[in-house]
């Protein structure tokens, strides 16, 4: 089996996507993640001298935009109303500076 | 009590129905909602029903009826609908098949859900789906699995696994799904009914939950090709809220009728060879070409060389797509919070460890590695530099042939638990994922059943960019040899108090009504199941 990640690396990149890994779990993600970038070897072997990648999925299709002018959105209210916890207004969060997250 | 047998109804005849006042939207409402009680225990495709909003959107449709100004119903007037619940419906709670979202109630209505109920339909709730639509099984839902209404001990494929199986057990005649890689044709192909991946930039994806943007698109699920064309016309053209949604004019009904001669039909002769093939499905997919060649399409063998790239293509620019769009899910605005955290980065990491599945999990770190410094060069970019080679094979082969015709999947459906290595998982999707990295319209159409197992089989019609009425016309000459995808053999048998005809169709409207095998095709559908090795008999196909 190759290794493309060691559990440091899952590990790291667990702590850069905030998904908490317990470790437990570590050694079977790593397995898991080692065994798809296994199956992605053949994008790794191709001769693309000189091929653009696209800039949209369709040829030269772009993107249509609308004009920049002011429209109606979500009251407060409703912007929050999916919110875990409000105070005052506002989205609610614990400390940000606090213990374990350095 | 009502008088007519609601499951049997296309959108087509509804429209017509309600126009004779056979019935009435309200009836309509109500026979749906008793078959989804009826049924759906057994199949489990919704996570919600709405009947208040499907009451509420009846009631003006009769309104107009009631009104005489018959001009103003809607193309899908009277006729329900259900949709994926990665769609946001205001009031609705839309979870994506997730603990993220299990409480998230929708602030807005989505595009495409908004053209529906526009059209006259009525919302008649959400369907289950694969985590986020990270799957092929619906197997990593979190709220329980769907079964296939076909045999309740096989998976409807997935994503759109509860969109399929919906229409499948004739709960509605047409529901919504999204596809990113084959989350659209593939459970259509294992629930045996018509299912629309339409040409990237066709619908409007504002207000559907992202997974991979430049991949992911909304279409149709229907029994018939009409229902699905009827619904394609309501659902496209440019929409100011999605910058990719283009502008359409396109009647997608206007040539069903027209037949396939002198058209030019694309076979890939690899896919044919392809392994993983079951023996079957290229039997019912060989079985078809033939029949179009008798109805005299051409077919032009063409080469797709680079396709075989398209699967780890994919499996790179997916994931990649999909860890950017996730994380916006910071426990903080909207989404499953893990209570009592101090500090802020350890309620992130317990959120999203304990809201995502393992799926979702594995693609955000897959992604999230895939894109890093050093590895980008070495996946990423490469993966966007082959996209360029399959998009321009498609553009090649579309010079000569305006559609084609492959397997939609390797096989038919598959046991649940069946299949645990996730890249094994992913090899289902094998003949529809190019199709996504291409950005071409792509629709799996039934062939009846295969030989082996006596499930569902189809084949993927493929069409070139904005041409989507092409793969329509061709599938209906296909559900004119094959018969019109039935309803599963177990949901046949009709809820008893739908199950009365005792008050008569309109003249007009009884020649509309299309029952799973229309009796003008009968003798050739038996022949085909019997081809097929399926049911010798109509009886046992076409309700008791």
């Amino acid at each position: 089996m190759a290794s493309h990640v060691t559990e440091r690396d899952v590990r790291r990149i667990a702590e850069y996507t905030r998904i908490g890994l317990t470790d437990d779990e570590l050694p079977q993600m790593t397995e898991d993640l080692n065994n798809i970038i296994e199956s992605l070897k053949p994008i790794t072997e191709y001769d693309l001298e000189g091929v653009e990648p696209p800039f949209h999925p369709i040829g030269d299709l772009s993107n249509v935009m609308r004009d920049d002018v002011e429209g109606t959105s979500f009251t407060q209210e409703e912007a929050l109303a999916n919110a875990p916890a409000v105070q005052d207004g506002s989205f609610l969060i614990p400390s940000i500076l606090g213990g374990g997250d350095a | 009590m009502v008088g007519f047998d609601f499951k049997d109804l296309s959108a087509e005849a509804i429209r017509f129905g309600l126009a004779a006042k056979d019935f009435s939207a309200r009836e309509l409402a109500e026979a749906a909602l008793e078959r989804v009680a009826s049924v759906d225990e057994q199949v489990n495709a919704f996570l919600q029903v709405t009947p208040d909003a499907a009451l509420a959107a009846a009631e003006a449709v009769d309104a107009a009826v009631a009104s005489g100004n018959l001009d103003t119903l809607g193309p899908l007037a009277g006729v329900p609908v259900a949709f994926k619940d990665n769609m946001n419906l205001l009031g609705t709670r839309t979870t994506c098949g997730s603990r993220m979202l299990e409480t998230y109630k929708s602030a807005y209505t989505a595009t495409c859900v908004q053209r529906i109920l526009d059209a006259g339909g009525l919302p008649m709730g959400k369907l289950n789906m694969d985590e986020f639509a990270f799957g092929s099984s619906t197997e990593t839902s979190a709220f329980g699995t769907t079964k296939n209404p076909w045999d309740l001990e096989r998976v409807p494929g997935g994503s759109s696994g509860g969109s399929a199986a919906a229409v499948a057990s004739g709960m509605v005649p047409i529901t919504l799904g999204s596809d990113t890689g084959g989350s659209i044709r593939q459970p259509a192909s294992f629930c045996g009914v018509v299912g629309v991946k339409p040409t990237y930039g066709l619908v409007s994806r504002y207000g559907v939950v992202a997974f991979g943007s430049s991949l992911d698109q909304v279409g149709p699920f229907a029994r018939t090709v009409r229902d699905a064309a009827l619904a394609l016309n309501a659902l496209v053209g440019h929409d100011p809220l999605d910058c990719t949604s283009q502008p359409c004019a396109t009647d997608f009904t206007a040539n069903l009728d027209e037949g396939v001669e002198g058209m030019r039909i694309g076979v890939v002769p690899e896919f044919m060879t392809a392994q993983g093939l079951e023996p079957e499905v290229g039997e019912a997919v060989l079985g078809a070409i033939e029949k179009l060649a008798a109805l005299g399409a051409e077919i032009v063998e063409i080469e797709l060389p680079n396709a075989a790239a398209a699967m780890s293509a994919y499996y790179v620019i997916g994931p990649c797509e999909a860890f950017s769009n996730l994380s916006r899910f910071d426990s903080v605005r909207y989404g499953y919070r893990d209570p009592g955290h101090a500090d802020l980065g350890s309620q992130y990491e317990a959120s999203r460890s304990a809201g995502f599945g393992p799926e979702a999990r594995r693609r955000i770190m897959l992604g999230s590695y895939l894109l890093s410094a050093g590895v980008y060069d070495t996946y990423y970019y490469p993966a966007q530099q082959v996209r360029t080679l399959i998009t321009d094979d498609y553009r090649m082969a579309f010079g000569e042939c305006d559609c084609i015709l492959a397997p939609t999947s390797p096989r038919t459906a598959f046991k649940f638990g069946e299949i645990s290595d996730p890249t094994t998982m992913h090899l289902s999707d094998i003949f529809t994922i190019s199709i996504n990295i291409a950005g071409n319209g792509g629709m799996s159409m039934p062939l009846g059943l295969g030989s082996d197992s006596g499930l569902p089989v189809s084949a993927q019609l493929i069409c070139p960019w904005f041409k989507d009425e092409n793969m329509l016309r061709v599938a209906a000459a296909l559900e004119r040899e094959y018969g019109t995808a039935p309803i599963a053999p177990a949901f046949t048998d009709a809820v008893a108090s739908c199950d009365t005809q005792s008050v008569s169709f309109g003249e007009a409207s009884r020649n509309e009504v299309r029952h799973s095998f229309p009796d003008e095709s009968a003798a050739s559908t038996a022949e085909t199941l019997a081809d097929f090795g399926g049911p010798a008999s109509l009886s046992g196909m076409e309700g008791e």
